[in-house]
């Protein structure tokens, strides 16, 4: 039996619906604390000497909510983040990459509200194979840095 | 003892150059040979693939002697998923290929102590040395294969060193 070919012609609805929904629900931006475009190759980069001068890179709109899990004794609360598909795509498109695993991958962390989170899983809603949403799974970090 | 973890990393990254010039990884947009240690890199929630990642674990000191000896375990952990090209199936070659290149950067097991927070990195007295590494058995992972090799690695603490 012949597969089904036929092309889904997505028209962007999906993923303006999502942007509108987390809009209006409190939508708020979050930072992905970025590597500066040009590295530091020298040795103390390496060793951690010098302050590798991490970018902030906005995104918005998003919804920050806690996760529900059961919480284990000593483990830091978790909290998912929603992001519009649209801000990804733009940056993705900003910084010239090829994809939004790689600009994730290469985040060191998250921030919200001046607080920082590491990234845990990386998951995404799509409709007829359009990306109109992305979850990431947030721990909150030790560190009790105020970031900008 | 920084300066003989940054010794020890610095000189088996410089061997990873000659021993396999192609294992490369982009981080901090910078291309650099595949090893790092993770205490200097930001946290991640993986580790990354054919990439040598050093953990120093374990310290132990002997004051004993003229000078103190220091003993540090670093755990040297690798995980690999084989090659695109053979669709994976290559997995098992591909650890086999880690850990022969591995043995090849630990050797010779020593190397002069440096001090890297120097402007132009400085000889120290004395050397860093190590062991021979203690290979952990392979951890299966779907289509991950990962191990973990043991290192004990000795260094006298000089006069005024942190």
């Amino acid at each position: 039996m012949a597969g089904d070919l036929s092309a889904q012609n997505t028209n962007g609805a999906a993923r303006r619906f999502a942007t509108a929904l987390l809009r209006a629900n409190g939508g708020t931006t979050a930072s992905l604390q970025m590597p500066p475009l040009t590295g530091d190759s020298t040795d103390a980069a390496q060793l951690g000497l010098n302050a590798p001068n991490f970018q902030l890179l906005p995104l918005s709109p998003v919804a920050f909510r806690r996760a529900r899990i059961t919480l284990q004794e000593g483990e830091q609360q978790k909290y998912e983040l929603l992001i519009s598909a649209e801000a990804v795509a733009a940056q993705v498109s900003q910084l010239e990459l090829t994809s939004a695993d790689l600009l994730f991958s290469m985040a060191a962390g998250v921030v919200v509200a001046g607080k920082l989170f590491l990234i845990e899983a990386t998951y995404v809603s799509e409709s007829q194979g359009e990306v109109y949403l992305y979850r990431l799974l947030l721990r909150e970090a030790r560190g009790e840095w105020q970031l900008q | 003892m920084e300066n003989a973890k940054d010794t020890f990393y610095i000189t088996l990254r410089n061997r990873l150059t000659s021993v396999n010039p192609n294992r490369t990884m982009l981080l901090r947009a910078v291309r650099r040979p595949g090893i790092l240690v993770e205490e200097a890199e930001a946290p991640a929630a993986k580790l990354p693939l054919d990439v040598f990642v050093l953990r120093w674990t374990a310290v132990e000191m002997d004051m004993q002697l003229p000078s103190m000896l220091v003993r540090m375990t670093c755990e040297i952990h690798y995980t690999t998923a084989g090659t695109q090209a053979n669709g994976g199936l290559d997995r098992g070659r591909a650890l086999e290929e880690m850990d022969a290149e591995l043995l090849q950067l630990l050797s010779p097991m020593n190397a002069q102590k440096m001090n890297y927070t120097t402007t132009q990195a400085t000889a120290m007295g004395t050397d860093v040395f190590w062991t021979v590494p203690v290979f952990d058995s392979v951890k299966t992972l779907r289509d991950q294969l990962s191990r973990s090799v043991t290192v004990t690695v000795f260094v006298f603490q000089e006069q005024g060193e942190l």
